[in-house]
């Protein structure tokens, strides 16, 4: 009795399924694009512990257990690098994250609405150019003869070596990624203010509220949990943020302050004499650490009584 | 007391509306500035950029420094591959998406939710860089086009986007066209493509933009001068030692004023972006708020 039901669920699923074939068919490129392009390197990280030998290639190299990690954990390159990584990216939390917030904030406030766009406008368009193309303009304006160096000596200042020092390059890189991005990030706010009950401001109003205090306990309140989304974000990708910029807007002189985890991973894999399974290794181990603070993210947001982000 | 109340806004205008106009304006001007000094330098003679530190608006403009960079060749190169790569990259992204998108968003397709979780599971683990370079490698990718095409195929959020969207579709437009005898492919190009228009551009502006950004597999995968994509071609002559003209002076002919070509070539890779952006703007807001809700 029970097989015949089964073999009819089979049976009707499997009508099911030939009824829609011609949806499967459309299914099919991007799928074998998945397992090619995204499920073959995932198996790929296996080399993390085996020795690639580049004659066998991934599926066959031989396995070594955790010996790459022995190797890794000896690095002193690599130790600094993931210090230096928590350092410029807890930086980025402390001077870049609340600014789009600040923007939004103030921009919010405006009522004309043609200066509104026009300033949106301004602001989202270096979103949209490479980091190549915006280093290019930084160093342009940084260098010593270049633009901001002008400015200085015009008012009466000496002029900064901005590029070249150890000193000015974490601020340098907050600067240029507000510059940058704040702007396509202060949208996100701006539509979640949107979104905020036009009643409480006009309760507010009429309480007597000044424009500030509607900020501080209806607009910021309102926005609390996108602010929240964002910041998990931003913690998650503590491992991986950065190269790109990093990368264009580094030189000799300043390479060794901006030598983050996956500036280390493109020397070791590329530049230096290539070892493939123990820089896998490197980039394994970086992508579970960047995991488990995701979670931990998510887990204290919940905590602090939130939906957190895989709500 | 009613005076105070003020015209035209309804609302007076406080110090804070001050305040926040001097900032946001101060915030709009730090960011145009730069660009119209590198327009200004890349029109600028080397005299002038030399003489004057801050040049804005040149006051002989000149068009030495495009000559130059035209001369130079690299930009050239770079323009031929990512154009090429815009061309097939884009439509091979946009052949993928539409084609998975809209078979996951039929509602009564048997194993959906296992090819959704099929497409979020690599949006939160994927292999990174060596791995898929040693695949390059693998399939005898590495120094072709095709190992960068391939490698962007597709983007698995830009595919959630454009599901969502056709989720959003009225069924019944499905419906009655199957009682019209209407087959699925059918359906999808004459009931369903038409009338999503909008998601389509968008994406494939978006698209159109990563590709043009693209640089970094580019750098890895292939080595080949004459492969070189646009933003490496940028890289490379922006990169090219600071003062290097008074080295290059030797070959006479060739004189050249570096940092004006520097800056028109910054100038021609971006041109194409200032040109999609009014568009891209126009549909951003609604991915972003997209976007916003999915991370």
């Amino acid at each position: 009795m029970r097989n015949s039901t089964v073999a009819r669920g089979r049976r009707k699923l499997f009508i099911e399924v030939w009824k829609m074939k011609e949806v499967y068919i459309l299914l099919i490129p991007a799928v074998v694009w998945y397992i090619i392009f995204a499920y073959i390197p995932i198996y790929g990280l296996t080399l993390a512990f085996k020795t690639y030998k580049a004659n066998l290639g991934i599926f066959r190299s031989p396995w070594v257990g955790f010996e790459n990690y022995k190797y890794v954990f000896r690095d002193p390159a690599f130790l600094e690098s993931i210090w230096r990584t928590i350092v410029i990216n807890a930086g980025r939390i402390v001077f870049q994250f609340p600014f789009p917030i600040i923007l939004a904030l103030m921009l919010n406030e405006v009522r004309v609405n043609r200066y509104k766009k026009v300033i949106q406008t301004i602001y989202t368009f270096p979103h949209f150019l490479s980091w190549v193309i915006v280093a290019s303009i930084m160093i342009n304006i940084l260098n010593t003869k270049g633009m901001v160096n002008a400015i200085i000596s015009m008012l009466g200042g000496e002029p900064v070596n901005f590029l070249g020092s150890t000193k000015l390059f974490k601020p340098l890189l907050y600067i240029t990624e507000n510059w940058k991005s704040a702007g396509w990030t202060m949208i996100i706010y701006l539509a979640a203010m949107a979104g905020i009950d036009t009643e409480q401001y006009e309760a507010a109003i009429i309480d007597g509220a000044s424009r500030l205090q509607m900020m501080w306990y209806i607009t910021l309140p309102g926005i609390k949990s996108t602010i929240e989304v964002l910041l998990i974000l931003q913690i998650g990708n503590i491992m991986t943020q950065g190269f790109d910029q990093i990368f264009n807007l580094s030189n000799p002189a300043t390479a060794k302050v901006g030598e983050i985890l996956d500036m280390y991973i493109y020397r070791v894999t590329f530049l230096a004499a290539a070892d493939f399974s123990y820089s896998t290794a490197v980039s394994l181990f970086r992508s579970v650490v960047n995991f488990i603070f995701l979670n931990v993210a998510d887990r204290v947001s919940k905590l602090l009584g939130s939906e957190g982000l895989f709500a | 007391m009613a005076a105070s109340k003020g015209k035209g806004l309804g609302k007076r205008i406080e110090t804070l509306d001050v305040v926040l106009l001097i900032f946001l304006t101060f915030w709009a001007i730090v960011i145009i500035l730069p660009f119209l000094n590198v327009i200004g330098i890349s029109f600028a003679s080397e005299k002038e950029y030399y003489n004057s530190m801050l040049v804005l608006i040149p006051k002989e403009a000149t068009l030495e420094n495009y000559k130059a960079l035209i001369r130079d060749g690299r930009i050239w190169i770079g323009y031929r591959t990512t154009l090429l790569l815009v061309l097939i990259g884009v439509s091979l992204n946009m052949f993928l998406t539409t084609s998975m998108a809209y078979g996951l968003s039929r509602p009564n397709l048997p194993f959906r939710r296992f090819f959704v979780y099929f497409i979020v599971f690599t949006m939160m683990f994927n292999g990174g860089i060596i791995p898929l370079y040693l695949l390059m490698k693998q399939l005898n990718l590495i120094n072709t086009l095709w190992s960068v095409i391939l490698a962007t195929g597709l983007n698995s959020f830009y595919l959630i986007i454009m599901r969502n969207y056709f989720l959003s579709l009225p069924q019944s437009l499905v419906e009655s066209a199957k009682l019209d005898g209407a087959r699925e492919w059918r359906i999808m190009v004459s009931v369903i493509l038409p009338i999503s228009m909008p998601i389509i551009a968008t994406l494939t502006l978006f698209y159109a933009v990563d590709r043009w950004n693209e640089w970094f597999l580019a750098m890895i995968f292939i080595r080949k001068r004459e492969l070189l994509t646009l933003q490496l071609a940028l890289r490379s002559i922006v990169m090219e030692s600071q003062g290097s003209e008074h080295f290059s002076a030797s070959q006479t002919e060739l004189k050249k004023f570096s940092q004006g070509m520097k800056m028109a070539a910054v100038l021609m890779t971006m041109v194409p972006i200032m040109c999609v952006f009014p568009f891209l703007q126009k549909y951003f807001v609604k991915g972003i708020l997209i976007g916003a809700i999915k991370g």
